[in-house]
C-alpha cells in the first residue's frame, strides 16, 4: 500500500502550495513509511508516499514514462506486469516497479488500456503534454481513492479522506471499476464484467477449475520483495488461503531473510476458540505461528485512532476493525510489510448466515453481486486502512478478477445451503478443495462450521464495546440524535458513540456521505432484510439477531440424515448456534 | 527507542483525562510504533510507545514486580542486564526477556540508590503504588531525551519528547541528563558523579590499548539485539571505527546467529559528495554490505519542518545535520533495520573540532571537552536519538559508554591536544589506539586521513541550498524587527528567523523556546571557547568556515613534517576548514 495525493488544476501556484500539499500528503505517512515524492508541473501536484515491496530500492514515485512527460502517482500492486512489460519492447524502464507499466500502457494504448491490469490500484496519471490526466481505481475497489474539488476549481484525488477533507468543498468516494478522465469530464466504468449485469448464470459448478483459479490467484499474490505471512483465523478462507500458500511457497522468490517457511498471524481475546482454531490450522499446515492478545481496554484505547484511520462511523466496520488494527501493529513490529487475507469470499459465495434465507437462487445471486459491489465500503475499506495504519498491505486473492470472473459465473443453485445435500454455507468452496489424495486441510477443519464461543470470553469485545459506549453517551443524547445526527442517524449509543468521534475528526457533510446507511442485520444489504420480517424489528448488526435461523435449522435436520457422523441433537444444535453465535466475534477478531 | 509518558498526581481521573494522555502518548509513537500501554493507578499515569528491540515478543510495558505495586516505562537499553539478572535469581521472577525489567528489583533492593548500577542508555519513570512515590531518571550524558513539566493542577508529567506534553503544562523544561527525580525528596538530585565532572586536569598517561579496549567493549556491548542492525557510516574516522570494530567482533554475538555474518552499513550525501565515496571505500575495504543513499536539497528543504518538528529545536547546526540524517532513517526503517551504530561523541570526548587547535593550554582544552560533553543532550545526542527516532529506529553511540568516557576523560589531555612537532592531528590518541600493523583495523591512510575537502559545486549545495531557500521566505523587515520578534534567542540570520518562525508555529510556549541553548558559538564551539580567539566574536556564523586555520596549518606544513602523507598542505587545511563544516551538516 502507498499514499497518493493529486491536485490537479490549483489557482495558486506558490511555495505555500507545495507546502500545503506536503503536509496533506503527510497525512497519508502511515500507509507508506517508505519514503515520499512529490512533482509538481505547472498547477499540477502529484504526491506520494511509498511502501516499498517490490523492487524496495528504486522504486520510488512518482514513476515516468522515458522523458517524463507522463507522470503517475500509482498505490497498488500489478501482478501481471512482467507479461505487460513484455508487450512493451520499444519501451524503456527506469524502475524495477511493478506499476510503471502503466505510464507506459498509457503512451501506447491511450485511456483505454486500464482492463488490461490485472491486481488492485488506485492511480493518478498526468500527461503534460496536453495537461490532461486520468485517475482510475480497480474493479473491485480494494485500494482506496477518494475524489475532491476546491473552491479555486481544482480537483483532488487521495488514497484516504484525511488528507483532502480538509481543502475541499466537496469530495466524494471514488466508485470502482471506473475512471475518471479531464478530456471528458467524468467518471465512466472501465470494468464490465457479464455478472455486473445481475443476470443470473447457468454455468455448471466445476470444482477443479475452481480451485485451480483460487490456487493462481494466491501464487500470483506471492509476488514480493520483502517478508510476508498470512492473516489466519482458523476459518475456512484463511484456511485455505495459508495452505495454498503454504504449498506454493518455495516456487516464490522470497526474502531469503525469512526462509522456506510460511508465518501466519492470528489475534484474539485471550483463550478465544480462534485462536485455538488458528492454531490447530497452523500445526496441520507447520507454519511459524505468532498470535497475538489483545485486551477489551485495550481495544476501547485504540478507538479513536481506528476510527481515524478507518474513516468510518459503522459499527460492524469498528468493531472488526480495531483487533485487526491491533494485529497489524504488531506484524509490522516483526518487519512484515505484506499480509495475504481472506475477505470476499462469503460475498462472493453467500457465506453470511442470512443467506440461509433467500428464496430462491436469483435473489441469491443478486444479494452477493450487491454485496460484492459494495465491498469498498465495508471489508476492503477495512482490510486496507487497518493494515496500511501501520504500513502493512494486505492482498486478498479471493478478489482476484480472475477468479471473480469464474466464482460469478457459476449457477446459484450450487451456493445455495441445502441441508439435505450436504450442503453447508460455501460448500462450492470447500468441496472444490476436498482432495483425499493430498488433502489441503484435514476434513473437519474443510467442513467445519464457526465453533460457539464461550460468553465469558468471545463476547467480551462486543459486550465491553457497548458497556463502555453506554458510559459515555445519555438517553438525553439518544433522544436528540435525529436531531443532532440527521443523515444516518446512529439507533445505539454505540453508533452514537463512535458517530461522535468520526465528526470530531472529519465534520463536513461529504465526510459523513461517505459512509453507507441502511438497515442491516448480520452484515446484510437493506435489500436482504426483506427476507425476514423478524429481521426489520431487530436491527442489530451482528449475527445474533439471526438466531432464528438455529429453529429452522434444527426443524430440517431432524427429520434427515446428516452430512457428518455427529449425532443428530449435537448436530442439529451447535452449528446452528455455532454459525448465528460465531460470526459476529469472527468478525470482529480475525477474519 | 521507546517513547515514554507519565503524569502523576492528576486531580482529574476521569476517562477525558485518560483520553486526552492517551493522545498526548500517541504524539510519541514515532519512537515506538511496535505497541502501546497505558497504566492507571488513581490519579497517576504511565503510558509507553515501544520500539521492540530486545525479546520483541515478550517486553510490552509498562513493567511490573510479582505483585504489581511497582511499575515502571522506560526507554532505554541496559547493557548489563543479564549480569543484574543473575544476582536476582531465586530471589526475583521475571516476567519478560526485557532488558530494563532489571531496574524494578533493583528499585526494590536498593532503593533510589540503584540507578548508577545500570550501565546504558536509559529514561526511566518507576511508580511506586504501596505509598504512591515515583523515581524518574535519564543516562548519564542524555543519549536519551527526557522532559519534565508541570500541570496547573498540581500534576508532574515527564515524557520523552516536549511534543507529549507541551500543551499541556504550565511550565516544562529538559530533564538534565546524569540526574534523578524523587516525588519523596522533591527534587532533582545528580546520580551520575565522575571525576571527571569537576573538570580538574587529569594526569593519567595515554595508554593506547586500555582506550583501544575500553571502545571495543563499548561496541561489543551494544550488539545486544533481537533485531536487524547496522552502522551509519561516513568514512570519516569514527564511523569507521565504529564499523570495524563491529566487523570484527560481530561473528561472536548472537545477532549474528539470527541474522547473519554480514554487516550493513549506511551513508548519505548528495549525489557525487565526498562522504559517499570516502564510505564506500572504508565499507569495501571491511566487506560490509554498504547501502548509499541520495538526497536532494529539494528533498531536505521539503523535510525541514518535519525535521524541526521531530528534533524540537531551533538551532541551526541541529537542523542543518539532522535533516539528512532523518531521511537516510526513513531508507533505512524501509529495509527493515530496527538499529543502527553511529560515531557521535568523539569529538566531544577528544576534542576533534577544528577550533580545538587553538586552545591556549591543556587546562582549556580539557575543560572545553567537559562542557561539550556535558552540553551533548543538547546537541550531538539531542540530533541523532530524535532523527532517527522519527521513524521508529534505535541509534547506539558506543563512543559514550560510561566505561569508556571515564577512561577517555581520565587521560592527561596534554596527549589529546595537537602538535605538528610531534605529528599528532586532531584525535590522535584514537587513530593511533587502532594503529595496529599485526591485524590492521583501517588502511593507514584512512586511519590518519583528515577530512576531503568538498568541492563547492556538490557538497557545499546544502547548507548553500537552505541559505538561498531561506532568503526568499524571509524578507529584511523580518530581520529588521526579529529582536521584537524573538526577544529571547533572536535569531541573528535569515536562515535562523526560518527556523525560529517553524519551531515557534509548532512550539509556541515560553517553555518550549527555552529548551534550545544559545549563545554565540562557531564550529560548534561553546560560549568559552569564544574567547579563544578575538576575531571569532564579531562572526555570527556557527558554521566553521570562518575559522582561519588553513593559513597557520599551510604555514605548519611548509615548516615542517605533514602528518600525513597528502599532497598540497593547503589543499589538506582547506579540506579540513571545509569537511568539518559539510561533515557535520551531512552525517558524522
Amino acid at each position: 500500500m502507498c499514499g497518493i495525493l493529486a491536485v490537479l488544476g490549483v489557482a495558486e501556484v506558490s511555495l505555500a502550495k507545495r507546502s500545503r500539499i506536503i503536509e496533506l500528503s503527510r497525512r497519508l505517512r502511515h500507509r507508506g513509511p517508505d519514503w515520499s515524492g512529490l512533482h509538481c508541473h505547472e498547477d499540477c501536484y502529484l504526491a506520494h508516499q511509498r511502501l516499498a515491496i517490490i523492487d524496495p530500492t528504486s522504486g520510488d514515485q512518482p514513476l515516468y514514462n522515458e522523458d517524463k512527460t507522463v507522470v503517475v502517482t500509482v498505490n497498488g500492486e500489478i501482478y501481471n506486469h512482467e507479461e505487460l512489460k513484455a508487450k512493451l519492447k520499444t519501451h524503456e524502464f527506469q524502475t524495477g516497479s511493478d506499476c510503471e507499466v502503466i505510464a507506459h500502457l498509457y503512451e501506447e494504448y491511450g485511456e483505454e488500456f486500464v482492463d488490461m491490469l490485472d491486481g488492485m490500484f488506485s492511480f493518478v496519471l498526468l500527461d503534460t503534454r496536453d495537461k490532461s490526466f486520468i485517475a482510475a481505481r480497480d474493479a473491485i475497489g480494494i485500494c482506496p481513492l477518494y475524489m475532491g474539488w476546491g473552491l479555486d476549481g481544482s480537483v483532488w484525488f487521495s488514497s484516504e479522506m484525511k488528507a483532502l477533507s480538509d481543502d475541499c468543498e466537496r469530495f466524494i468516494t471514488f466508485p470502482p471499476g471506473h475512471l475518471y478522465s479531464s478530456k471528458t469530464g467524468g467518471l465512466r466504468r472501465w470494468y464490465n464484467p457479464p455478472w455486473f449485469s445481475e443476470t443470473v448464470p447457468s454455468t455448471p459448478y466445476n470444482a477443479l477449475f475452481l480451485r485451480e483459479m483460487f490456487e493462481k490467484a494466491v501464487i500470483k499474490r506471492l509476488m514480493t520483495d520483502v517478508p510476508f505471512g498470512v492473516l489466519l483465523s482458523g476459518g475456512l478462507d484463511s484456511s485455505l488461503v495459508a495452505s495454498v500458500a503454504s504449498r506454493h511457497l518455495n516456487e516464490t522468490k522470497v526474502d531469503r531473510q525469512w526462509g522456506n517457511k510460511l508465518h501466519t498471524f492470528c489475534i484474539g481475546l485471550k483463550g478465544s476458540p480462534d485462536l485455538k482454531a488458528a492454531r490447530e490450522v497452523a500445526d496441520y499446515l507447520s507454519t511459524v505461528h505468532h498470535e497475538f492478545h489483545f485486551t477489551v481496554q485495550e481495544g476501547i484505547d485504540a478507538l479513536e485512532e481506528v476510527i481515524y484511520h478507518i474513516e468510518t462511523y459503522d459499527v460492524t466496520t469498528i468493531r472488526a476493525s480495531t483487533p485487526m488494527f491491533l494485529m497489524s501493529r504488531k506484524i509490522k513490529s516483526l518487519g512484515v510489510k505484506m499480509v495475504i487475507s481472506g475477505e470476499g469470499s462469503d460475498e462472493i459465495f453467500g457465506g453470511y448466515l442470512y443467506f440461509h434465507k433467500a428464496p430462491n437462487k436469483k435473489e441469491f445471486h443478486e444479494e452477493t453481486c450487491r454485496k460484492i459491489k459494495a465491498l469498498h465500503l465495508y471489508d476492503c475499506l477495512r482490510a486496507n486502512k487497518a493494515t496500511s495504519a501501520w504500513g502493512v498491505e494486505a492482498r486478498v486473492p479471493f478478489l482476484d478478477k480472475s477468479f471473480i470472473s469464474v466464482a460469478m459465473d457459476i449457477d446459484p443453485e450450487w451456493k445455495m445451503i441445502k441441508r439435505d445435500l450436504g450442503r453447508i454455507e460455501k460448500w462450492v468452496i470447500r468441496n472444490a478443495f476436498d482432495d483425499d489424495e493430498r488433502p489441503y486441510l484435514p476434513k473437519h477443519i474443510l467442513y467445519r462450521q464457526k465453533e460457539q464461543f464461550s460468553d465469558g470470553v468471545g463476547y467480551s469485545w462486543i459486550d465491553g464495546l457497548k458497556d463502555h459506549a453506554s458510559q459515555h453517551v445519555s438517553d438525553s443524547m439518544m433522544m436528540n440524535a435525529g436531531f443532532v445526527y440527521p443523515e444516518n442517524t446512529p439507533t445505539t449509543k454505540e453508533g452514537y458513540y463512535y458517530r461522535m468521534i468520526f465528526e470530531k475528526f472529519f465534520p463536513k457533510p461529504a465526510a459523513r456521505s461517505t459512509v453507507p446507511g441502511g438497515p442491516s442485520v448480520a452484515c446484510s444489504t437493506a435489500k436482504a432484510v426483506e427476507w425476514d420480517a423478524s429481521w426489520s424489528k431487530n436491527l442489530d448488526p451482528s449475527g445474533r439477531a439471526a438466531l432464528g435461523v438455529h429453529d429452522a435449522a434444527y426443524e430440517d435436520t431432524a427429520g434427515k440424515t446428516p452430512a457428518s457422523a455427529d449425532p443428530v441433537s449435537d448436530k442439529g444444535l451447535r452449528p446452528a448456534i455455532g454459525e448465528s453465535l460465531g460470526t459476529p466475534v469472527a468478525s470482529a477478531t480475525a477474519v | 527507542m521507546c517513547g515514554i509518558l507519565a503524569v502523576l498526581g492528576c486531580s482529574d481521573w476521569s476517562q477525558a483525562k485518560r483520553a486526552r494522555i492517551l493522545a498526548c502518548s500517541r504524539r510519541l509513537k514515532h519512537r515506538g510504533p511496535d505497541w502501546s500501554g497505558l497504566y492507571q493507578h488513581e490519579g497517576n499515569f504511565l503510558a509507553q510507545q515501544r520500539l521492540a528491540v530486545v525479546s520483541p515478543l515478550s517486553g510490552d510495558q509498562p513493567l511490573f514486580n510479582e505483585d504489581r505495586t511497582v511499575v515502571v516505562v522506560a526507554n532505554g537499553e541496559i547493557y548489563n542486564h543479564k549480569n543484574v539478572r543473575k544476582q536476582f535469581t531465586g530471589t526475583h521472577n521475571f516476567s519478560t526477556g526485557s532488558d530494563c525489567e532489571v531496574i524494578i528489583p533493583l528499585y526494590e533492593k536498593y532503593g533510589e540508590n540503584f540507578v548508577d548500577m545500570l550501565d546504558g542508555v536509559f529514561a526511566f519513570v518507576l511508580y511506586d503504588t504501596r505509598d504512591r512515590t515515583y523515581v524518574a531518571a535519564r543516562d548519564a550524558i542524555g543519549v536519551n531525551p527526557l522532559y519534565i513539566g508541570w500541570g496547573s493542577d498540581g500534576s508532574v508529567w515527564i515524557a520523552s519528547e516536549m511534543k507529549a506534553l507541551n500543551e499541556d503544562c504550565v511550565r516544562f523544561e529538559i530533564f538534565p541528563p546524569g540526574h534523578l527525580y524523587s516525588s519523596a525528596g522533591g527534587g532533582f538530585r545528580r546520580w551520575y558523579t565522575p571525576h571527571w565532572f569537576q573538570e580538574q586536569v587529569p594526569r593519567m598517561p595515554y595508554q593506547p590499548l586500555v582506550l583501544r579496549e575500553a571502545f571495543e567493549k563499548a561496541v561489543i556491548k551494544r550488539l545486544m539485539t533481537d533485531v536487524p542492525f547496522g552502522v551509519l557510516l561516513s568514512g570519516g574516522l569514527d564511523s569507521s571505527l565504529v564499523a570495524s570494530v563491529t566487523k570484527r567482533h560481530l561473528v561472536e554475538t548472537e545477532a549474528a546467529e539470527k541474522f547473519g555474518t554480514e554487516l550493513h552499513s549506511f551513508v548519505v550525501g548528495l549525489e557525487g559528495s565526498p562522504d559517499l565515496k570516502a564510505a564506500r571505500e572504508v565499507a569495501d575495504y571491511l566487506g560490509t554490505i554498504h547501502h548509499e543513499f541520495h538526497f536532494t536539497v529539494q528533498d531536505g528543504i521539503d523535510a525541514i519542518e518535519e525535521v524541526i518538528y521531530h528534533d524540537e529545536t531551533y538551532d541551526v547546526t541541529t537542523i542543518r545535520a539532522s535533516t539528512p540524517m532523518f531521511l537516510m532513517a526513513r531508507k533505512i526503517k524501509s529495509l527493515g533495520v530496527k538499529m543502527v551504530l553511529s560515531g557521535e561523541g568523539s569529538d566531544e570526548l577528544l576534542g576533534g573540532y577544528l577550533y580545538f587547535h587553538f586552545a591556549p593550554n591543556k587546562e582549556e582544552f580539557h575543560r572545553e571537552t567537559c562542557r561539550k560533553v556535558k552540553a551533548l543532550h543538547q546537541y550531538d545526542c539531542l540530533r541523532a536519538n530524535k532523527a532517527t527516532s522519527a521513524w521508529g529506529l534505535e541509534v547506539r553511540v558506543p563512543f559514550l559508554d560510561k566505561e569508556f568516557i571515564n577512561v577517555a576523560m581520565g587521560m592527561d589531555p596534554e596527549w589529546k591536544m595537537y602538535d605538528k612537532n610531534l605529528g599528532r592531528i586532531e584525535k590522535w590518541v584514537m587513530r593511533k589506539a587502532f594503529d595496529d600493523d599485526e591485524h590492521p583495523y583501517l588502511p593507514k591512510h584512512i586511519l590518519y586521513r583528515q577530512k576531503e575537502q568538498f568541492s563547492d559545486g556538490v557538497g557545499y549545495n546544502w547548507i548553500d541550498g537552505l541559505k538561498s531557500f531561506t532568503e526568499q521566505q524571509v524578507t529584511d523587515e523580518m530581520m529588521n524587527n526579529a529582536a521584537q520578534m524573538f526577544p529571547y534567542n533572536t535569531p541573528v540570520n535569515k536562515e535562523a528567523y526560518y527556523y525560529r518562525m517553524i519551531f515557534e508555529r509548532l512550539f509556541p510556549q515560553d517553555s518550549a523556546r527555552e529548551t534550545v541553548p544559545w549563545g554565540p558559538s562557531i564550529a560548534c564551539s561553546t560560549p568559552a571557547a569564544i574567547e579563544w580567539v578575538e576575531q571569532w566574536k564579531a562572526s555570527n556564523d556557527p558554521s566553521g568556515r570562518f575559522i582561519s586555520s588553513h593559513d597557520s596549518a599551510a604555514t605548519d606544513h611548509t615548516g615542517g613534517k605533514p602528518a600525513v602523507a597528502n599532497g598540497g598542505g593547503h589543499g589538506a587545511a582547506n579540506g579540513t576548514v571545509n569537511g568539518k563544516d559539510v561533515a557535520v551538516a551531512i552525517a558524522v
